[in-house]
């Protein structure tokens, strides 16, 4: 018995990598709306935007919900899916998207809104306010990433089992947000906050964050397990995937909103180029690691006589 | 308690997939769906080469990431260490199936069960009287025949193999044939990297 070189066999019978085909396109887009949802509520909260913030948990509970369900074989028993937030983070996913969606829509009508002050703001309606707040950021932070965990935490495919994973998933939907803040709210992403840069800034700085873990992502693949090399050579050295790799993911979703942001004062048109552009390449990304995603050929020894 | 498990012998293997007649057989298994496939590999350079048959099958793993992953519980061990789904929770969500490193569940799509056997969506009374097990939407896998190991009887795939490849029985007995086998012959666990304690072995 020796290690050796396996080739990519698909679905015939003799032994090699194989292609995950379970995890399909309704999940990446199910994966992309809830992380990009949460990020576009996380700015709003930040930014003081109310729109941004109606948007953002609109996303997530609706778009994401649905993607989810289309690719459920049994949605009618999706409900079984918080059974176990013990072991599963699909579980945890589940349930924090039902808490995420119900303090960010008590966040909107109190401090949104403003019905907390309508109602008095006493002691107790402020105190539901602000653990409205805060409990909705947080929901919010913790459903940007657990899209990223749900993907990492699979062993079988060695390209996602990176800690890598959450980081880019938590990246993307920061710089969606904010992309997206750019046309919902213009005003307010231009105004910041007390703490935060303008969106603006903040959208160049997560492009060139989101791009290196991209790229670290791809250099950890490389030195890393043989599938996950393979899944690395897919993205940018063979293939079908390799052009929109670079065209989509690298060249429309990091180097021209770069380049947009950097060079051209803001104005409604760059601003929705620039969205434009990093969604379609978030989306691809997203899309790309479920495509590429190998399994190692079942057994790694391999007769020699 | 016992824990079952599973021995390939790959040198007496001869690709001959009896073995995955009689798993398609017994469990009335939908067109393009097995429980058990024989991969092949080709080694050497003519005229010093040849061709090894593997058998591949769930293996139970003690450790199972489809179990831990299972957000709505439907995946579960037995006492006697196999694994099962149980179609009356599995949501379909696909979780299990992108966890499992060997790559040997299989999502039952509603087609399978319209389109029957033989394509053309006439369902045949074998069919008929198997596709009651299944749940279209829901995820599958090898039970090792779980109705015939509680009547003592070992799984289809190893009383059909010719060859004696299969060979199953408890691992936890020191005196079972595949305990034996797997001591003697230095059994090797499938991917042991990925560290889900398999209770299948193979040996050469």
């Amino acid at each position: 018995m020796a290690s050796r070189d396996f080739p990519i066999v698909g679905d015939s019978l003799v032994l090699g990598y194989r292609f995950q085909r379970y995890w399909d396109d309704a999940m990446a887009r199910a994966f992309f709306f809830g992380e990009l949802g949460a990020g576009l509520f996380l700015v709003g909260a930040l930014y003081g935007s109310v729109i941004c913030m109606i948007f953002g948990v609109g996303i997530t509970a609706i778009l994401k919900t649905y993607f989810h369900l289309s690719h459920m074989g049994v949605p009618a028993r999706s409900w079984r899916a918080i059974t176990r937030p013990d072991r599963s983070w699909i579980s945890r996913g589940a349930i924090s998207i039902v808490l995420f969606t119900g303090a960010a829509l008590l966040h909107i009508l109190l401090n949104g809104f403003g019905l907390a002050e309508t109602l008095g703001g006493g002691g107790l309606v402020s105190g539901i306010a602000w653990l409205a707040k805060v409990g909705a950021m947080l929901l919010a932070l913790f459903v940007m990433v657990y899209h990223g965990f749900a993907i990492a935490d699979s062993t079988s495919i060695s390209f996602w089992n990176t800690g890598l994973m959450p980081v880019s998933s938590l990246a993307y939907s920061a710089l969606g947000g904010l992309v997206l803040s750019l046309n919902l709210d213009p005003a307010a992403a231009a105004k910041g906050s007390g703490y935060l840069p303008p969106a603006h800034n903040a959208s160049l700085l997560m492009v060139v964050v989101a791009a290196i873990i991209v790229l670290a992502m791809l250099q950890g693949a490389n030195r890393g397990a043989p599938g996950a090399r393979k899944s690395q050579r897919l993205l940018t050295r063979e293939g079908p995937y390799v052009r929109w790799f670079y065209g989509l993911v690298l060249g429309v979703g990091f180097v021209v909103p770069f380049l947009l942001l950097a060079l051209l004062p803001a104005s409604f048109f760059v601003n929705f180029l620039t969205a434009v552009a990093v969604l379609a390449g978030y989306y691809a990304f997203r899309v790309l690691v479920f495509k590429v995603g190998l399994y190692d050929p079942i057994i790694s020894f391999a007769p020699e006589s | 308690m016992a824990r079952m498990g599973m021995v390939f012998d790959i040198r007496r293997c001869i690709g001959c997939n009896a073995c995955v007649v009689a798993c398609k057989q017994e469990n009335s298994l939908p067109d393009g769906v097995f429980f058990t496939r024989t991969l092949s590999e080709e080694y050497g350079v003519y005229p010093n080469s040849g061709r090894v048959y593997i058998p591949t099958l769930c293996n139970h793993c003690e450790d199972a990431p489809c179990e831990k992953v299972c957000p709505s519980g439907a995946t579960y061990t037995r006492a006697d260490g196999i694994v099962m789904v149980d179609n009356d929770k599995c949501i379909g969500c696909n979780s299990c199936a992108v966890a499992c490193p060997y790559d040997q569940r299989t999502v039952l799509s509603q087609e399978l069960f319209d389109k029957g056997l033989f394509g053309e969506g006439e369902i045949t009374p074998f069919e008929q009287q198997g596709y009651t097990r299944f749940t279209p939407g829901t995820v599958t896998k090898c039970d090792f025949c779980s109705e015939r190991v509680d009547s003592g009887l070992d799984p289809a795939c190893v009383v059909t193999c010719p060859t004696d490849a299969r060979i199953f029985g408890d691992l936890d007995d020191p005196e079972s044939k595949p305990s034996k086998l797997i001591r003697e012959k230095g059994g090797r666990p499938p991917m042991p990297e990925k560290n889900t304690k398999p209770k299948v072995y193979y040996v050469t």
